[in-house]
């Protein structure tokens, strides 16, 4: 019984043991089929994204070419295309001070990184850097940083230390025409020069991929800066400048300013840049002197007040003109006529004809030569002329040999351009203008009174003051003016601005050339001159044979303007 | 099991547009990789540009105005051409070649002697073909006899040959 007993004990026991089997293989069954359906679900799921990959294109960002080669800001060129400014992808060196995991960014301490950091970049400051990368702050260290450079601050192994990409601005002839092209500072702001006038056409999106083209031309502009460069270190000058200028058009192709900046060191100029940036072509008055007695003469020719060119006005040492004596640097003797006044360069004679001429008819012609306003040109800070407050007898008298009016050099080289290209006035500009674009300008002289200056102004070059100046074969023609500088405490006689204003070839001109020097000293290499014949003109005897054959030009010792009728007037002479 | 005619004909229709979407499957799938190795290789054109632009403003950089200026004044000192040096049209070029007026002086002729040149020098190298310089096979010179009007057309055709060759080289 009892062994019945067990028995069916057992029977039942291994009945629930069977029915817990099969519940259990069923819930495995279930999991199992609920992992494979999880599986085949994921599976679906990645055909389907795959799929999607497959037939939908965007997976690799597509950007077009052009769009992907467009610079953040339009490229400037010369005038032959020659890149002056373009975008230049570089690296910075970039302090990243975020703690990592809790220890500090730094592995090194401050000061042993600074002194590493200074081997890779002597020309960084020690405690700049030590102060920078203790600051606990996040910064710069340094921009445009070359690759060579980043292997060797990555092998520094700080992983604080980062190279983020940057687009920066560079200026491939580094500091020529700086004061033309200017620069961009950190916020990618265009400063002082083209860059700031066409800022706006620069950084629009539309735009940006086609180049801006300049008048200057790079060879020009290259051999103006080095011309004046030498003379400025021969001279011992405080500064000089120089500019070539389309006198058909009023194109400049070469515009410099010295001493000058490098464009492509904003850090430099964003710490003292005014201190650098002095250009003397826009940015100051002068009175230039003598250079402005031919000015006097045209607006006399053209006036029909000087019909007769071999008519004699009384000279001399001193003479009362208008109640004010009027000294000329010598005595030429008791007469002179306008080209021997010229030659001479005689205030006496100057006053005399600015006299006969009046206020009203001289400050009429100075008016539409554009010199009751600042110069044209695109560059931002030009500067306003000084006027004689009222145009008296007396002024006039001033006015008419360059004293009592203060202009900008710019001003000076416009109104050359009107007085030998048959006396069509035409603001300069910086932008490359093609041939049916040119401005029609205004008239000035006659064409007549354009013929005779620029006899007039060969004359002075080739026997008068301006020899220096007188560039084998090129028929260059100029006058030279040296003025003293002028402040609220008089005349400084130990201080002289020296002005060079020529064109050539004086029998058809084509271009303007007037070089400035600001307080040069008699050296040696002047010959012991400080005077304008000596310092301004030279610059312009060397400078013209080499970018006349550059703006076609070619030299020719057989060709020349015909001075027949006025050779026979003159001696051969000098003054200032 | 009997399978009807139209039974059949829909079969083989569904089989047909299943195989006619395979195809366009896999067709997209292929124009989509080809358009992706485009890409691809815009982004490595867009790179290799970019690199160009780079060595292009070095270059610039490194032939500014100021540096040749540089070197010229310090290595070769060429000057700006004299007057002397241009000419003005063809009929100044031809005056060149006139033949000798009646009373004209006797041209300057100077005498030269070819030499055996010995030196103890090491030979130079050429850096193009990298043989060295006596190695190197040299068009005989032609030699320097005064230019009149008679040999003037043969001395000209010499000049362009030498530098015809030189070009080829």
């Amino acid at each position: 019984m009892s062994a019945v007993a067990i028995s069916t004990r057992t029977s039942s026991g291994r009945m629930q043991l069977v029915n817990v089997r099969q519940r259990m293989l069923h819930i495995a069954k279930w999991r199992l089929l609920l992992v494979a359906g999880g599986f085949a679900a994921l599976a679906v799921a990645s055909t389907a994204r795959l799929a999607y990959l497959g037939v939908d294109g965007d997976a690799p960002a597509a950007l077009s070419m052009a769009e992907a080669l467009r610079p953040p800001r339009a490229e400037i060129t010369d005038r032959h295309g020659v890149p002056l400014a373009r975008a230049l992808p570089t690296f910075a060196l970039w302090f990243d001070a975020r703690p990592m995991d809790g220890d500090p960014a730094l592995v090194k301490s401050p000061q042993e990184l600074a002194r590493e950091l200074m081997q890779i970049f002597p020309d960084e400051n020690y405690d700049n850097l030590v102060s920078v990368l203790s600051a606990g702050k996040s910064a710069y260290i340094r921009h445009r940083v070359l690759p060579e450079e980043a292997d060797k601050v990555q092998a520094l192994g700080e992983a604080a230390l980062q190279f983020p990409k940057e687009e920066e601005r560079f200026y491939p002839q580094g500091t020529m025409a700086a004061f033309v092209l200017g620069y961009v500072d950190r916020n990618g702001n265009g400063l002082i020069g083209m860059e700031q006038v066409l800022d706006a056409r620069l950084k629009d999106p539309a735009m940006r991929g086609q180049p801006v083209a300049l008048s200057i031309d790079a060879r020009v502009q290259g051999a103006l800066e080095d011309e004046l460069a030498k003379q400025i270190a021969a001279s011992n000058a405080k500064g000089g400048g120089g500019i070539v200028l389309d006198v058909e058009t009023g194109e400049v192709l070469a515009f410099a300013s010295g001493p000058s900046f490098d464009p492509n060191r904003p850090s430099v100029l964003d710490a003292n840049g005014s201190g650098l940036m002095h250009n003397v072509m826009t940015g100051q008055n002068y009175e230039l002197g003598s250079v402005f007695k031919p000015l006097t003469v045209a607006a006399a020719i053209d006036a029909g007040l000087i019909t007769d060119i071999a008519k004699r006005w009384p000279a001399g040492a001193q003479m009362v003109i208008a109640g004010r004596p009027v000294h000329d640097h010598k005595s030429y003797g008791s007469s002179l006529n306008v080209p021997e006044a010229l030659i001479h360069s005689s205030n006496i004679v100057l006053a005399q004809i600015g006299e006969a001429l009046g206020p009203q008819a001289l400050s009429a012609n100075l008016k539409s030569l554009g010199f009751f306003e600042k110069p044209y040109l695109e560059l931002p800070g030009r500067r306003n002329p000084q006027l004689p407050r009222e145009w008296s007898n007396i002024t006039t008298t001033r006015v008419a040999f360059g004293h009592g009016i203060s202009l900008t050099p710019l001003h000076l080289a416009s109104a050359y351009a009107a007085m030998v290209n048959g006396g069509i006035w035409r603001p300069a500009t910086l932008m490359k203008l093609s041939p049916d674009k040119a401005p029609q300008g205004r008239r000035v002289f006659k064409a007549s009174t354009s013929a005779r200056m620029r006899q007039l102004l060969r004359l002075i070059v080739s026997i008068g003051t301006g020899r220096k100046a007188d560039a084998a074969g090129y028929r260059v023609g100029g006058k030279t003016g040296t003025a003293e500088i002028a402040d609220e405490f008089g005349y400084h006689k130990d201080r002289v601005v020296s002005t060079f204003a020529a064109a050539f070839p004086m029998d058809a001109p084509r271009y303007v050339v007037v070089t400035t020097m600001v307080e040069p000293k008699a050296t040696a290499a002047t010959s012991g001159q400080r005077t304008a014949g000596y310092t301004a003109a030279p610059v312009i005897g060397k400078l013209i044979p080499r970018i006349g054959p550059l703006l076609g030009v070619m030299p020719d010792d057989g060709r020349d303007i015909d001075l027949t009728d006025l050779a026979p007037l003159v001696a051969s002479g000098d003054g200032e | 099991m009997i399978v009807t005619r139209s039974r059949l004909q829909k079969i083989g229709w569904a089989a047909i547009l299943t195989v006619c979407f395979a195809m366009l499957v896999a067709l997209t799938f292929r124009v989509n990789a080809v358009k992706s190795e485009v890409r691809l290789i815009e982004r490595k054109l867009v790179s290799v540009q970019q690199q160009k632009e780079l060595l292009k403003t070095e270059f610039q950089t490194r032939a500014s105005q100021r540096k040749l200026t540089a070197l010229n004044d310090f290595e070769f000192g060429f000057k700006a051409p004299t007057p002397g040096q241009y000419l003005e049209s063809e009929r100044q070029l031809a005056s060149l070649g006139k033949a000798r007026a009646a009373d004209a002086p006797a041209p300057i002729m100077v005498a030269s002697a070819a030499r055996e040149e010995e030196s103890s020098f090491p030979a130079l190298v050429n850096p193009l073909s990298g043989r060295a310089e006596a190695s190197e096979v040299k068009p005989e010179k032609p030699r320097r006899v005064a230019t009149t009007a008679g040999n003037l057309g043969a001395r000209l055709s010499q000049v362009s040959a030498t530098k015809r060759d030189t070009i080829h080289e």
